[in-house]
């Protein structure tokens, strides 16, 4: 369990965390989710103790990192945005200095680390140098590295980024296996990742916190947002009105992609998109417009971060 | 400490750095002690003052990947975020050179048994060049270690390290060229005593010099104050790298 | 008025941060401080208490004797020692090597009585009036070396004469050093600056004899002055002469001298005699010199000693043996069996003349024998008489208070440069010859120190197996098969590491 409160961290005259307080549960997934330079990695480098905070407290299962460092830091293993890898060691010589950093006891090395090794699924390379790693199993060892020492919190900074579809849907399958014995802060700028994996989410932005949800409230709060984009030939005017006639539909956006076929894309914003889309290929058919294609987009972060401080105006 | 003393020491000997550190240590060593041979007569105390001054290459060679890769590869972070101290961390990098350095010196080790098989003598004077020749060696390291946290090249902190240690090998000349600046300066604007300064100056900075301090050690004369001058500087910085590492943490630039 | 708020820092904030740099900044500062004071500490009061030498001849430590006789001293003594020179940062492998850290340990030991520094008189001129006002010693011309100064009088030091060599080496075209007399020359300089000469003594010169240099300095050291009295046509013998030395005439003395002597010994003289066989005096039968030891029943013969006991030969030589003190001369050294080379034969005179009582001092074996060469070594007369004791010194005395004395010695084991330079001042024999001193001046005054000298380091390798064949091995391992091999050894871990 962590607990953190009104951190602060300054650089200069600027200030990248402002007063941030959440609470991680034991053995919970939160998400930590945020654009590039919200303040995620400051945050998580003040909680593994990386760094101070400029004022604010950080305890990790009721030690202060900055008063008990070493009974806290015992507790996390941290994934870096960019992992600690000794690029010139094998995956075994590596995670036995690991071993050796974190103090674990010669006699439950072994075992560990075969547990962790094929937990991460990287007993086929662990004689292999790390720096010869793709960069997938380079991150799959960067996890290992974290969970060296049973730690029961885990905290990954971006574990996804860099990788290749299949490599995320792996990673992400490992970081769901570790969340029945971890508690884990994962921090991504993804909302789809953090939705996948994360039981709750904390939204920051430019330092401060946006919002702290369960993973179904934000699903709610994020009900009202769902768009459809549409790819059809037909008349540019009309469509658009007839479409938000609608029921359901709040919004809706013509663009000519082509004139010569009269070729056009139209973005809707509605709130329940399977309805809306029998309602769109009936009217579609009825009026003889082709339909094209047609999807759901997701929204943007920076859509979400709109729509949370408007809900929250609502309110 | 003793996982990063493990982890740096065995590092030399996965790249070709310590290898290549232990073959220059030989082949100069190797080149003192054969033209002292040749002549008929082996002092190992003159061999190992004349290694003295090659601190000032290999010194860097050991010590300038040592914290300043750590913060390249970003693997700095496990210094902070495991329940290792820093400084440990900063005793264990400065053990491993140190003991780099003893393995070097293994070649000394081996030229005394050859000297001794020839009846040459090995007497009181060498025991005392080599202790100096070890304190020295921490001595430098440290200042090498220092130059490596300071930066995160590891060419600058060659750079670095080579002109500290440059410097200290330097200090009485220094001295007595600041002290003979000081003394024409003073005696240009008609100071009485201006030759008494100029030498108090050079004194004063010749004071610091660890090689003035330690010279009688080759005569059999051992000074418990010059090794303790020597431990403590290398004290010093062992502390100010300490400091450089913990500064990340508070550091608000 | 918004802006000078947004200005304001909020102290809580910033406390953590200023407080950890204060910390980190503080902290480096005081132990700068810590280390600067304890270095000083170090440096300054207990530097001298924790230096330790451990040399193995304890060549910069001054002896027991040295410590007692400066005790001895009244506390207000003031010695001053200057060095005319600016004191190389490094000593070692100079000629200051065994020289300067010594003199630290005199001022070490000496409770203040002694002042050591170092002044280059091309620097500071008036270093020279300062020591020597009347310019007497000419010191300009010093430099280099030490100047011992004792109220207003001054002995010089060389660092030359700081040390034993080797003379046979000098044909190598250097000099050997073989001994360290640093503290030898020091303390009894500062002896005779502080107590006087006891007495003089008269080393005659120009009978083609060699150098006296190293008599000269053990007669220093006993507190006797060493005059050179050089052979003239109005030779005579000073007035205030206590002892007539011969070291080594090759050429036998005039009638002058004759007449000169024999007054000198009637008046009660003593007398110091020291010849050999060489190449060069092989003819030599010293007549008239003869005459004169004659007056004390002596007679040196033109024969060399042969020593045919393979107990006494040293390696086999029969020109090269040892001696053994006779009854009344065994405590002269602390063995009683003596080197001596190619020695002549000294004996009673054959009618005693007069009321001068000889003794024997050194004898061979039973089985010795006389011998004749020429000088190209070649054997003129030989074994005749054989299976004989003979004497390679006497003593000679006459009666009364104070009466003449004289030792002749027909070999220069005891006496010569070359014999001393490479045996050292503190040969058995040296010691010999100083109780033969002490015994010839016993009415005077005596410098009773007897300060060591020491060994110097001796870093030769044994030349059978430093060969030039062992030097290319040398060369060949350590230059170019180890490093060679490290550089294998680092290609090939790079090559098998880079790989996995």
């Amino acid at each position: 369990m962590i607990e953190i409160n009104n951190l602060v961290k300054r650089y200069g005259d600027k200030k990248a965390v402002k007063g941030i307080s959440f609470t991680v549960n034991d053995d919970e997934v939160l998400g930590f989710l945020g654009p590039n330079g919200a303040g995620k990695t400051t945050t998580m480098n003040i909680i593994t103790g990386y760094l101070s905070s400029t004022s604010g407290t950080v305890k990790v299962n009721g030690h202060d990192i900055l008063e008990e460092p070493e009974l806290a830091k015992k507790e996390i293993g941290y994934l870096p945005e960019n992992p600690p890898l000794y690029t010139d060691m094998t995956v075994n010589e590596y995670l036995s200095f690991i071993c050796d950093l974190k103090g674990v006891p010669k006699d439950k090395r072994k075992e560990q680390l075969e547990n962790i090794k094929s937990m991460v699924k990287i007993d086929d390379v662990q004689d292999r140098l790390i720096g010869n790693l793709s960069k997938g199993y380079k991150q799959r060892v960067g996890i290992a590295q974290a969970l060296v020492g049973n730690p029961s919190i885990l905290i990954l900074d971006e574990p996804t980024v860099g990788l290749d579809p299949n490599q995320i849907i792996e990673i992400r399958r490992l970081i769901k296996s570790l969340s029945k014995t971890h508690s884990i802060i994962i921090s991504s700028h993804i909302l789809s990742e953090i939705q996948e994996v994360a039981d709750r989410v904390v939204i920051i932005n430019r330092g401060k916190i946006a919002a702290v949800d369960t993973l179904s409230d934000l699903s709610k709060r994020l009900s009202g947002q769902s768009k459809l984009l549409l790819t059809f030939r037909g008349s540019a005017k009309d469509s658009a009105a007839k479409i938000r006639t609608i029921k359901g539909v709040s919004a809706a956006v013509p663009r000519v992609v082509d004139s010569k076929l009269s070729q056009l894309e139209i973005t809707i914003s509605t709130s329940d998109t399977t309805e809306v889309r029998t309602q769109i290929f009936y009217l579609m058919a009825n009026e003889g417009w082709p339909i094209l294609e047609m999807r759901s987009l997701d929204p943007t972060l920076e859509e979400v971060f709109l729509s949370i401080t408007a809900g929250k105006g609502r309110a | 400490m003793l996982a990063i003393f493990k982890r740096e020491f065995l590092s030399y000997f996965r790249s070709p750095v310590g290898y290549v550190a232990i073959a220059l240590f030989s082949f100069l060593s190797g080149f003192i002690f054969y033209s002292q041979f040749a002549t008929g007569a082996v002092n190992i105390a003159t061999e190992v003052i004349s290694l003295r001054s090659f601190f000032v290459i290999i010194v860097p060679i050991i010590t300038m990947g040592l914290l300043s890769e750590d913060k390249k590869r970003g693997t700095d972070v496990l210094y902070y975020t495991t329940p290792v101290s820093l400084f440990n961390v900063v005793v264990g990098k400065v053990l491993a050179a140190f003991a780099l350095y003893a393995i070097m010196f293994i070649n000394v080790v081996i030229h005394i048994i050859v000297t001794l098989a020839c009846g040459g003598d090995f007497e009181v004077g060498c025991i005392g060049t080599i202790i100096v020749f070890f304190f020295m060696a921490f001595m430098f390291i440290t200042i090498g270690l220092f130059a490596s946290a300071i930066t995160d090249s590891q060419i600058i902190s060659a750079i670095v390290a080579f002109v500290i240690i440059l410097v200290t090998q330097l200090i009485s000349t220094i001295g007595s060229y600041a002290g003979a600046a000081v003394t024409s300066v003073l005696s240009a604007i008609k100071v009485e005593s201006a030759t008494a300064a100029g030498n108090g100056i050079a004194s004063a900075i010749a004071w610091f010099d660890p090689f003035v301090k330690t010279q009688d050690f080759r005569l059999g004369i051992f000074s418990v104050s010059a090794l303790i001058y020597l431990v403590s500087i290398g004290v010093l910085f062992l502390y100010l790298t300490f400091r450089v590492l913990e500064k990340k943490r508070w550091s608000q630039a | 008025m918004n802006k000078i708020v947004s200005n304001v820092k909020n102290p809580q904030n910033d406390d953590r941060s200023d407080k950890l740099k204060l910390y980190s900044i503080g902290s480096v500062v005081i132990l700068i401080a810590i280390v600067l004071l304890v270095n000083v500490l170090f440096d300054k009061i207990l530097g001298k208490a924790l230096t330790f030498d451990f040399s193995d001849a304890l060549s910069n430590t001054i002896s027991q004797e040295s410590i007692d006789y400066i005790n001895g001293l009244p506390a207000d003594t003031k010695i001053r020692i200057v060095g005319l020179f600016d004191k190389p940062a490094d000593v070692a492998q100079t000629e200051y090597q065994y020289i300067c850290p010594l003199l630290d340990d005199y001022v070490k030991n000496s409770k203040g009585k002694i002042t050591v520094d170092y002044i280059n008189p091309n620097t500071q001129p008036t270093i020279i009036s300062q020591l020597d006002p009347d310019n007497s010693f000419n010191l300009s011309s010093q430099t280099g070396n030490f100047v011992i100064k004792y109220n207003d009088k001054i002995k010089i030091i060389s660092p030359y004469d700081c040390y034993s060599y080797d003379e046979t080496y000098l044909s190598q075209g250097y000099y050997y050093v073989t001994g360290n007399n640093a503290e030898y020359s020091f303390t009894n300089s500062m002896y005779i600056l502080t107590n006087g000469y006891s007495c003089k003594a008269y080393l005659i010169t120009g009978l083609e004899e060699d150098d006296s240099n190293y008599i000269a300095k053990i007669l220093e050291s006993m507190a006797i002055e060493p005059i050179g009295l050089p052979v003239s046509e109005n030779f005579t013998v000073p007035e205030d002469c206590d002892l007539i030395i011969m070291n080594g005439p090759q050429n036998d003395i005039s009638e002058k001298m004759y007449v000169e002597l024999s007054s000198f010994i009637k008046r009660g003289g003593k007398l110091f005699v020291a010849v050999d066989f060489n190449v060069v005096n092989v003819t030599e039968k010293y007549e008239r010199l003869n005459r004169l030891l004659n007056e004390m029943n002596l007679v040196i013969d033109p024969y060399l000693i042969a020593e045919n006991d393979s107990g006494y030969q040293l390696g086999g030589y029969q020109l090269d043996h040892l001696v053994k003190a006779c009854e009344g001369f065994t405590d002269y050294a602390e063995i009683t069996l003596l080197h001596s080379t190619n020695a002549r034969s000294v004996r009673s005179a054959d009618i005693p003349g007069n009321t001068f009582k000889t003794a024997p001092v050194l004898r061979t074996s039973e089985n010795a024998s006389t011998t004749a060469l020429d000088q190209y070594g070649n054997v003129i007369e030989s074994s005749m008489v054989s299976g004989k004791q003979f004497y390679a010194a006497m003593y000679s005395a006459g009666e009364g208070d104070d009466p003449a004395k004289a030792f002749v010695f027909g070999t220069m084991n005891f006496t010569s440069d070359q014999y001393i330079s490479s045996y050292g001042i503190n040969d058995t024999n040296v010691d010999f010859f100083k109780s033969c001193l002490r015994e010839l001046t016993s009415s005077k005054q005596f410098n009773t120190l007897n300060v060591p000298t020491k060994n110097v380091e001796n870093f030769s390798l044994d030349a059978t197996k430093s060969t030039t064949s062992a030097s290319t091995v040398v060369l060949v391992v350590f230059m170019i098969l180890i490093p060679v091999l490290l550089v294998a050894l680092a290609v090939i871990v790079y090559n098998k590491r880079k790989n996995l």
